[in-house]
C-alpha cells in the first residue's frame, strides 16, 4: 500500500459561529488526479486554504507528505504548486516578472520549459498585470505552476477564465504531470473536465464529503437514460422496478431512465418486444452532481 | 445627447451616498466637531487682551507664518486668532478627505470592475463622474455650512455673521476645489495608486509654494490656488474674491474632467501603462525584493517630497532667527555672540515644533508598508505567496524591516533637508549635530507607533484604521496642544508626549531605553499574532 501524498481526516473549520467545514476526509495518492467537486460555498476553497496553511483548522488533521499543513507549511510548500481560482497579480509588475518571481520563490528557475509554456498558452509576458484579463492572469499562475518542480499540484477552479483551446492545453499539461507520477488535486466546476481527467472524485456539500470514489464506482449510484423503438407496444414499462420518467418522443421513440441495478431485467423485457432502435446514454457526472446538489424536494424524494 | 450622457446621475448619487455613508458621516462629524469645539474653546483661552496680544506676537513671526499662513495686519480679537490658526490646517484636512473619497469613487471603483458593471446598465457615460461631483458638493458645502453654524454657535468675540459664513463656506469650496483636482487627475492617470501620488504631488507643490511666497511676498500667494484660503481676511475685510476664484477653478477642472471622461475608454487614462520587462531582474528574487519593488515609488516620493519640505522650512531660518529685525538696538546692547545665541534658540524652538509634523508624515509610508500585510492579503495579491515556501515569519520581518527603514529614512531626509535649507539661507548655519540630536530622540516614539501598527495588523487586522486615527490624534495633541492650552494628560496618550523637547533640550537616555523596549514588545505581539491567525 502506497502512502498517500495528502491525507485529510475529519477536518473542521469554524468562522465564528458559522461552521464552514463539518467533516472532510479524503486521501490523494501519488500518480493520481483527484477531482474535488461541489456547489459554490460548499467548502472547497476553505479546504484548500487549510491545506496551504493560510487558514488554521479548528479540528481534525490534514497532512501533506506526512507533515502537518499548518506547522510545516514552509517545508511542504517547497514541493507543491498552487493555482487559485481568482488570481490577483501586482498591477505594476509584468507577467514575465511575476512568473520568474514565483519560480524563484519555489527555488526553481526560468527554464526552456517555462518558455514553451508561455508559448503554448500564448501569453504576452511583457504586459503589466494591470492590463491582463482574468484568463491571462490565470495563465500566469498556471505557467508558473507547471514549470515548478513539485510533487503535488493544487488547482482551485483553474480554467474558469480560459478559452477552450487553452483549457485543452491545461488538460494536456495535467496529463503529463500524471504520467510523471505526480499527484494532483483539482477543484473544478466543469464536469466534462473532471470526467476526462480525474481518477477519483470527492463530492463536498455543506462542508461535508458526501461521496468519494472512482467515476465507475459512482455510476451504480445513478441511472442510465435509454431511448428505444420497438415493434410491439410496451405498456408495462412504466410499472417495472427501477424505471423512471417514461416519455413518448416523435417518430414512435420512447425514452426512460433506469437504475443501474435493474438494467438487465428491463433490457430483457424490451428485447421480447422486438427492438428496432436502442440508444443508451451512460450516467454522466452531471447526473451525479445534480443528485447531490439539487436539494429541491422532488429530487430528494426521487433520488433518495 | 448631453442629457443622455447624464442619465441616472441622481440615482447613482443616492447610491454612492448610501454606499459611503459611514465614511462621509465620520468625516463630517470629525471635521465639523473639531472645528466647532476648538472655536468654543478659544473664547476661554484668549479671554483677555494681554493673552491675545502675546499670541499675536507669536503668530506674526515667520515661523508661524510658514505653518499657519500670513496673519493679516491690524487684527486683535480671539476670532482673528482663530481664523489665522485654523484656516490652513482645516484646508489640509479637507484635501486629505476629498482625495481619499474622490479617487476611491472614480479610479478605485474602475479598477475593481464596478464601473464596468454600472456602465453596462442604462446609465450615461458621464453619470458616475457627475454623481461624484454632486456627492463632493453635498459633502464639502455641508461641512462648510456646519462650520459657519458652529462658529455662530460658539460666538467668539470679534466674529460676525458674514465672516462666519465666509470662513465656513470658503473652507467648503476649498475642499471642493481639491475634489475637482482629484477628479481631473483620476481621468488622466489609469490607476488609483498613481492618481493618489500625483494628486498629493500637486498639493505638495502648492503647499511649499504658498509657504515661501507667504514669507517672501504674500501678494504672490494669490497665484497659488491653495493659498486662496489665506486671503479671506476673515472678520477684517471679509473678502469673498478667493471663494469666487475657487468656484471658477473648480468649474474649469471639472469641465476638463468631464471632457476627458467623455473621450476616454473605461479603464484607460490619458497616460497609458507602459509594457514591462519580459523577465524578472536578478534583484527581484524573493519577498524582500518584491516588497521593495512594490513600495519603491512610495518610498522615493516620500523621501524626496519631505526632503523638499524640510528644505523649504530650513530656508526660512534666516527670517525666523533674526531678532535684530524687530529690535535693532539689541545688537548694541547684547553684542554679536549673544544675539546669535538668541537667534539659534528661536530656531531650535521652531525645529522642536516641526519635529512632530515630520515624525507623523514619515510614519505614514512606514505604516502603509506594514498595512500591506493586510491590504495585500485582502486583495488576494499575497495568496500565491502564502502557497510558496515562504514562512509567515519572513513576510512579517520583511515588512517590519522595510517599514522601519523607510520611516527612519524619510525622517532623516526631512531633517537633512531642513539642515540644507538652513545652510542655504543663513550666514552662520545651525550645525548638523543639532538635527541629529532631534532625530535620535524621535527614533523611539516612532518605533512605538510602528510597533502598535504591527501589533494590530498581527492580531486584529479588522481594526487597522485605528492606526491612522491614533496617528492623527497624536498630531493634533502635540501640534495644537500648546496653542489650545490642552491639559497635560492628553499628551501622555501617545509616545511623543514623553520625550524631551529636542533640540531645545537634550534627549533623555532612560526614556529612549524604555520606549525601545515597549516597541520591541509590540513588534513581538504582532509577530505572535501574525504567525498564528487565519489569513484570508
Amino acid at each position: 500500500m502506497t502512502t498517500p501524498i495528502l491525507h485529510i481526516e475529519h477536518l473542521q473549520k469554524n468562522f465564528g459561529k458559522f461552521q464552514a467545514l463539518k467533516d472532510v476526509t479524503f486521501d490523494v495518492d501519488p500518480g493520481e488526479v483527484f477531482g474535488f467537486i461541489g456547489p459554490n460555498g460548499a467548502g472547497k476553497s476553505t479546504t484548500i486554504r487549510i491545506l496551504l496553511g493560510i487558514l488554521k483548522a479548528s479540528s481534525g488533521s490534514a497532512t501533506i507528505f506526512g507533515k502537518d499543513v499548518f506547522k510545516d507549511a514552509v517545508s511542504i510548500h517547497k514541493r507543491i504548486a498552487y493555482v487559485p481560482g481568482d488570481v490577483y497579480l501586482w498591477p505594476n509588475l509584468s507577467g514575465g516578472e511575476i512568473i520568474d518571481l514565483f519560480l524563484k520563490l519555489s527555488g526553481d528557475k526560468h527554464t526552456e520549459k517555462t518558455d514553451q509554456l508561455i508559448e503554448r498558452f500564448q501569453l504576452d509576458p511583457t504586459k503589466k498585470a494591470r492590463t491582463y484579463s482574468k484568463g491571462n492572469r490565470q495563465k500566469v499562475a498556471l505557467i508558473a505552476a507547471f514549470s515548478t518542480e513539485a510533487d503535488f499540484y493544487i488547482f482551485d477552479e483553474p480554467t474558469s477564465g480560459l478559452d477552450p483551446l487553452n483549457e485543452e492545453y491545461f488538460q494536456k499539461s495535467v496529463a503529463e504531470l500524471k504520467k510523471q507520477g505526480k499527484a494532483v488535486l483539482l477543484s473544478c466546476h466543469i464536469l466534462s473536465e473532471v470526467e476526462k481527467m480525474c481518477d477519483r472524485i470527492g463530492i463536498i456539500r455543506d462542508g461535508q464529503i458526501v461521496e468519494t470514489g472512482t467515476l465507475a464506482e459512482m455510476r451504480h449510484l445513478t441511472r442510465t437514460v435509454i431511448t428505444f423503438k420497438t415493434i410491439e407496444s410496451t405498456p408495462e414499462l412504466a410499472s417495472l422496478n427501477g424505471v423512471h420518467n417514461v416519455e413518448n418522443q416523435p417518430n414512435g421513440r420512447q425514452t426512460f431512465s433506469v437504475d443501474t441495478e435493474h438494467m438487465a431485467e428491463v433490457i430483457d423485457y424490451l428485447a421480447q418486444r422486438q427492438i428496432v432502435e436502442l440508444q443508451s446514454t451512460p450516467p454522466t457526472l452531471e447526473d451525479l452532481f445534480m443528485r447531490y446538489y439539487d436539494t429541491s424536494e422532488e429530487n430528494l424524494v426521487e433520488g433518495k | 445627447m448631453l442629457s443622455n450622457d447624464f442619465t441616472k446621475t441622481a440615482f447613482l448619487t443616492r447610491f454612492s451616498l448610501r454606499k459611503n455613508w459611514l465614511k462621509l458621516t465620520v468625516w463630517t462629524i470629525a471635521m465639523a466637531g473639531m472645528f466647532t469645539a476648538i472655536a468654543a474653546k478659544f473664547t476661554s483661552i484668549y479671554g483677555t487682551q494681554a493673552a491675545i496680544d502675546s499670541v499675536m506676537e507669536t503668530l506674526r513671526s515667520p515661523a508661524m507664518t510658514a505653518l499657519f499662513g500670513k496673519m493679516p495686519s491690524g487684527v486683535s480679537s480671539s476670532a482673528d486668532i482663530f481664523a489665522a490658526e485654523m484656516t490652513v490646517f482645516m484646508a489640509i484636512m479637507a484635501v486629505v478627505m476629498n482625495y481619499s473619497i474622490v479617487i476611491k469613487n472614480l479610479r478605485g471603483e474602475e479598477e475593481i470592475g464596478i464601473t464596468e458593471i454600472i456602465r453596462a446598465h442604462a446609465v450615461g457615460k458621464l453619470s458616475l463622474l457627475g454623481a461624484t461631483l454632486i456627492e463632493a458638493v453635498i459633502l464639502n458645502l455641508g461641512i462648510g455650512l456646519l462650520y459657519a453654524l458652529g462658529l455662530t454657535f460658539a460666538d467668539l468675540s470679534g466674529t460676525d455673521l458674514n465672516g462666519n459664513f465666509l470662513l465656513g463656506l470658503g473652507l467648503g469650496f476649498a475642499g471642493l476645489m481639491f475634489a475637482s483636482i482629484a477628479a481631473l487627475i483620476s481621468q488622466i492617470v489609469d490607476n488609483s495608486r498613481n492618481s493618489t501620488i500625483l494628486s498629493y504631488v500637486v498639493f505638495g507643490i502648492m503647499y511649499v509654494a504658498r509657504m515661501s511666497t507667504d514669507i517672501s511676498d504674500p501678494k504672490l500667494t494669490w497665484w497659488i490656488p491653495f493659498g486662496w484660503v489665506e486671503k479671506f481676511s476673515t472678520y477684517k475685510d471679509n473678502n469673498w474674491t478667493p471663494v469666487l476664484s475657487m468656484i471658477i477653478f473648480t468649474i474649469i477642472a471639472f469641465a476638463l474632467a468631464f471632457f476627458i471622461n467623455s473621450k476616454r475608454d473605461v479603464n484607460a487614462g490619458l497616460i497609458a501603462t507602459k509594457p514591462g520587462r519580459k523577465h524578472a531582474s536578478v534583484f527581484l528574487n524573493g519577498t524582500f525584493s518584491l516588497f521593495l519593488k512594490l513600495h519603491k515609488t512610495s518610498i522615493i516620493v516620500w523621501t524626496i517630497g519631505l526632503l523638499i519640505l524640510g528644505f523649504t522650512y530650513g530656508s526660512i531660518f534666516s527670517d525666523i532667527g533674526d531678532i535684530i529685525k524687530t529690535n535693532p538696538t539689541l545688537e548694541q546692547m547684547l553684542g554679536k555672540s549673544a544675539i546669535h545665541a538668541a537667534n539659534v534658540a528661536i530656531i531650535k524652538q521652531f525645529i522642536s515644533m516641526l519635529m512632530i509634523i515630520f515624525a507623523v508624515l514619515s510614519l505614514i509610508p512606514g505604516m502603509q508598508i506594514i498595512h500591506y500585510l493586510k491590504t495585500g492579503e485582502n486583495k488576494g495579491y499575497l495568496e500565491m505567496i502564502h502557497a510558496k515556501p515562504v514562512g509567515r515569519t519572513k513576510l512579517y520581518l520583511n515588512s517590519i524591516i522595510i517599514a522601519t527603514v523607510t520611516t527612519l529614512l524619510v525622517l532623516a531626509a526631512t531633517l537633512y533637508g531642513l539642515y540644507l535649507g538652513g545652510v542655504y539661507s543663513m550666514k552662520d548655519p545651525i550645525a548638523l549635530k543639532t538635527f541629529i540630536k532631534a532625530y535620535v530622540a524621535y527614533i523611539s516614539p516612532v518605533l512605538i507607533m510602528l510597533g502598535i501598527t504591527a501589533a494590530i495588523i498581527g492580531t486584529v487586522p479588522k481594526l487597522s484604521s485605528i492606526n491612522y486615527l491614533y496617528l492623527t490624534a497624536a498630531l493634533i495633541i502635540q501640534y495644537f496642544g500648546k496653542l489650545l492650552k490642552f491639559p497635560d494628560w492628553p499628551e501622555k496618550l501617545t509616545p511623543f508626549g514623553y520625550i524631551a523637547q529636542v533640540p531645545v533640550k537634550n534627549a533623555d537616555t532612560a526614556t529612549i531605553v524604555w520606549q525601545l523596549a515597549i516597541a520591541a514588545v509590540l513588534f513581538g505581539i504582532g509577530y505572535i499574532g501574525y504567525i498564528r491567525r487565519d489569513l484570508k
